[in-house]
């Protein structure tokens, strides 16, 4: 009986990681079977203009300008997200207390399941009326999008970053501290140098997140197909065209297809840090 | 179980295939007029079986040709091509107009503007013009906060072909997925603008005029205000207007007195009986 109950299980576990793989390919070949017709008409173009008038007279397929709004975005997000999550991090690790280290803990997994959608319409009712304040045209805008990429992924990041941390032997903690050294140095000198692999990964998947994230820029980053020259410009990340133009879009046309071009750009990139964090977990330092 | 699950089954399949069935396809401005007929014609008939699918006008045409549809709802009229199309075909597909639709150019109460020139618009729009103090002097020095409907919307490309002619939106106008999304930040900034369907229009929000003409019913069913369209519906009568059967029931009550209030009442102008 119980050889029999071990074999369903496998069985059955090998079933479902055989749909997630067959899942995951088929998402790629779709994707590039939408996005050849625009790739055949439009050809390199779509990757080497900045217009994007998909149903003007003369139609323009250019997504350089979506595509640069993503990763300006994205660098300027991980910029503030990155070194405020590791803080956290270090903070929970070093010089928590239980308490306080359960507290943030539950803190953290109770906002990263706040839906974004949430978190955009907060931005966009209590956080927008003060960018005329500080001097913006738009209500909308980078800055807007970026604050709330922050409060998306920071406590992933964090957490993430925590988890790399805390899997350190403790006794490389407690040898360097019986060598004399600080707390501080013996945890930002040898336990993260120690855990930068995974300190690493957890800042690729971060960013894989925010470059990945639709709602929030959708509803905050303003909309505006333009290269921003500050940091009040409202913009158009890929993510926010393809989610907003999708639902009206002709299916079946070259805008459609075109939309999808983007998707597989977008999925290429996720799949390229994926891959990268991967290679990074593998080695050990 | 099993023979339960196939008589079920079984069962099923002949009802799908005895009972009559009404596929609409196409355009999203008409999509809500479309969906309050359908609820009330099943409270008439509750047999009847009927698929909604919004997508774009010229994907309703476009399964129109290909028979997959029976009713094409489109926003616009047929495009040149798709009139050669059919002639090569040998079709014949007849528009009937259900509703009028015009798009009101709103801005805050508190702007102290009331009208706007076609001209104007369209540099507002083209990025010509970037402050209001350069449409009239006594207007702030403000930067305007161009918003539009994104670009798959039909509304969109109504505006673009009546004010715009031909030339391309600014880069810096932000481009949104919901009309209630651009009245409600209308209503909050003082120095923004956006153009909406009228029935959307709420008393937050400033209508101008254009061009000195307001968007009225009758102006708008006068084609006197310059940006309205009428909305269509096509169907194939290739081989002889429906008499009989669910097509002409649909149609008939869309354009009954009902129909045309339930028209109203989804935002637009009722085409008849004005």
């Amino acid at each position: 009986m119980r050889e029999f109950k071990n074999r369903m299980n496998s069985i059955l576990i090998k079933l479902t990681a055989t749909i997630g793989i067959i899942a995951l390919i088929s998402i790629f070949i779709f994707i590039i079977k939408e996005s050849i017709p625009a790739l055949k008409e439009a050809g390199v173009g779509i990757f080497t203009t900045f217009d994007w008038y998909p149903t003007s007279e003369d139609a323009a397929y250019g997504i350089l300008t979506m595509l640069f709004d993503s990763i300006i975005l994205t660098v300027f997000t991980s910029l503030i997200v990155l070194p405020l999550g590791y803080i956290v991090a270090f903070f929970m690790y070093e010089y928590a207390t239980p308490f306080e280290k359960r507290m943030i803990k539950s803190s953290i997994d109770l906002l990263s399941g706040v839906p974004s959608v949430i978190i955009g319409m907060f931005l966009i009712i209590y956080i927008s009326p003060w960018m005329f304040e500080i001097g913006a045209w738009s209500p909308e805008n980078m800055l807007l999008a970026a604050i709330g990429l922050t409060i998306l992924s920071l406590p992933y990041s964090a957490s993430l970053m925590q988890e790399a941390l805390d899997s350190i032997d403790i006794e490389l903690k407690e040898s360097a501290l019986a060598l004399g050294s600080t707390k501080f140095t013996a945890g930002f000198k040898i336990v993260s140098r120690a855990a930068i692999s995974g300190i690493l990964n957890a800042s690729i998947l971060t960013i894989n997140r925010i470059i990945g994230e639709t709602m929030v820029v959708l509803m905050a980053a303003g909309g505006a197909n333009m290269l921003p020259t500050s940091l009040l410009d409202p913009i158009r990340p890929l993510t926010a065209a393809i989610a907003s133009e999708m639902g009206e879009v002709e299916i079946g046309s070259l805008h459609y297809s075109a939309l999808f071009v983007s998707g597989l750009f977008l999925l290429s990139i996720s799949f390229l840090l994926t891959l990268i964090s991967k290679r990074i977990s593998i080695k050990k330092f | 179980m099993k023979k339960v699950f196939l008589v079920v089954l079984l069962m099923s399949f002949v009802v799908i295939s005895f009972s009559t069935k009404l596929i609409i396809k196409g355009s999203n401005t008409i999509f809500p007029i479309a969906q309050l007929w359908i609820e009330e014609l099943k409270k008439v008939k509750p047999d009847l079986e009927i698929t909604l699918e919004g997508a774009g006008s010229s994907t309703g045409i476009a399964a129109l040709f290909n028979g997959t549809t029976d009713i094409a709802n489109a926003s616009r009229f047929l495009k040149e091509k798709e009139i050669k199309k059919m002639n090569e075909e040998n079709k014949y597909f007849a528009p009937i107009v259900i509703a009028y639709d015009g798009i009101a150019i709103i801005v805050n109460p508190k702007l102290k503007i009331d009208n706007i020139s076609l001209e104007t618009l369209k540099n507002i729009y083209t990025g010509k013009i970037r402050t209001w103090n350069q449409v009239n002097p006594n207007l702030p020095k403000k930067r305007i906060v161009i918003y539009s409907r994104n670009t798959a919307s039909g509304t969109y490309e109504t505006f673009e072909k009546k004010v715009l002619n031909k030339e391309r939106m600014a880069s810096t106008v932000k481009m949104v997925e919901s009309t209630q999304f651009e009245i409600e930040q209308v209503s909050r900034n003082p120095y923004a603008i956006a153009y909406v369907g009228v029935g959307y229009v709420t008393n937050s929000v400033k209508v101008l005029t254009v061009e000195n003409i307001h968007p009225t019913k009758l102006n708008i069913l006068n084609a006197k205000y310059p940006i309205s369209r009428p909305l269509y519906m096509f169907i194939d009568v290739t081989n002889g207007w429906p008499e009989s059967g669910v097509i002409k029931e649909y149609i008939t009550f869309g354009l009954s007195k009902k129909g045309q209030e339930l028209a109203e009442k989804a935002g637009y102008i009722a085409a008849y009986g004005f």
